[in-house]
């Protein structure tokens, strides 16, 4: 009995883990001030 | 299982190898996207390419044509599509300028292009156009989708504004990363002429002078399958102004050159895709690989030191105490023996 209440703790710690993760998501950029470039650059 | 450090392990073990199919089949699909920002220009260049000289409408030996690709993502536009559809989306403004030796413009071609961020296909939710004339994307453009697999896709030509097939043409190693390299074949078509040209010219211009614009390339793509971004790319490009119902007329050639990347520019986004990819592989295959090791190796930890517990328990019986103190009565076994934890 307490080792299936251990093996669920691991899954829901890993469960929690990952839908926190997955919620907070990538860093949303926004736009970039820099134009559309109507000359050729020097370098990258 | 009753030992508190075996439990701990168990505990450990189940987390470890939850998290592997977790990362991989549930988390990575839903964090892998185009940033909605995302700002990249490449430079692109024709060596003793040939062009149109629009004063005289003759064709032209020339040192170098080169080709400034801007690619900036709209994000506020895309926050604005996602509280619409509930979509992930990617609205990039782009802009194709090309300019001869001297730098100056030869034409420049803008295009609004929306996607999905995680799949690369186009959404159509208005506002696409090229050169400002409304189209409807097909397939991908610019960027492969993640995980680029081995198979033909559906690139879509800024230049007839349609998709075709671009062909997987095998595995090649480039600068130290292992690409996917795909080539497409566009054959003549005939093409809107572009709005912008040196001059003044105009596409009405280039109609009331009995003329039409057509256009072939050979395009070449060096694409990290990981990330799905070309890390190097070449066309065979080249232009025609034909004589509109005159067949038998000799054709003026508008550009003929080998377009390819500039070799400072291939340097920085082979750099960026290298870094970029690591992100990546971390969520696909170095964490949940060490995860799924990680976890059997607590696991079996976890047994063993559960396994040695019973082994105790056993040869001390229900009556002997954990510090190996013999209060059976009658066993002659020496107290020393019992403590090494040894098989009975």
């Amino acid at each position: 009995m307490r080792a299936l209440a251990a093996a669920a703790i691991g899954l829901a710690a890993a469960l929690a883990l990952v839908l926190a993760l997955t919620a907070i998501g990538p860093p949303d950029s926004g736009t970039s001030p820099k134009p559309l470039l109507s000359s050729i650059p020097a370098h990258p | 299982m009753r030992r508190p450090a075996s439990l701990v392990l168990l505990a450990l073990a189940v987390f470890c190898a939850a998290l592997a199919p977790l990362l991989r089949y549930y988390a990575y699909p839903r964090l892998a996207k185009v940033p909605p920002g995302q700002y990249m220009a490449t430079v692109l260049e024709a060596r003793d390419a040939t062009l149109i000289d629009y004063a005289t409408l003759q064709p032209r030996q020339v040192a170098k044509v080169s080709m400034v690709q801007t690619v900036k993502g709209d994000a506020r536009q895309a926050r604005k599509i996602k509280d619409a559809t509930g979509r992930d989306v990617v609205v990039w403004d782009t802009l194709t300028y090309v300019a001869g030796p001297d730098g100056a413009m030869v034409s420049r071609i803008p295009e609004r292009y929306v996607f999905d961020a995680h799949s690369q296909q186009p959404v159509h939710t208005g506002g696409e156009q090229i050169d400002g004339t409304p189209v409807r994307h097909e397939g991908i453009e610019y960027k492969w989708p993640f995980q680029v697999r081995k198979h033909d896709y559906q690139y879509f030509d800024l230049m007839t504004r349609t998709a075709a097939p671009i062909h997987y043409g095998g595995t090649r190693t480039f600068h130290g990363l292992r690409v996917y390299y795909f080539e497409q074949t566009v054959p003549w078509t005939r093409v809107p002429v572009p709005r912008t040209l040196p001059l003044g010219v105009t596409p009405e211009t280039v109609r009331q002078l009995g003329l039409e614009r057509w256009y072939t390339t050979k395009r070449m793509f060096w694409v990290d399958p990981t990330t799905g971004s070309p890390v190097n790319g070449e066309e065979l490009h080249r232009e025609e102004m034909r004589w509109t119902g005159h067949p038998e007329k000799k054709p003026i050639t508008a550009f003929a050159g080998d377009v390819r990347m500039r070799p400072d520019y291939v340097d920085s986004v082979v750099h960026l895709v290298k870094t970029q990819r690591q992100l990546l592989l971390l969520l696909t295959d170095y964490v949940p690989g060490g995860c799924t090791g990680l976890g059997a190796a607590l696991l079996a930890l976890a047994l063993v030191l559960d396994g040695r517990a019973r082994r105790d328990r056993c040869a001390f019986g229900p009556g002997v105490a954990q510090d190996g103190e013999n209060t059976r009565m009658g066993d002659p076994r020496p107290r020393a023996s019992l403590s090494e934890g040894g098989s009975p």
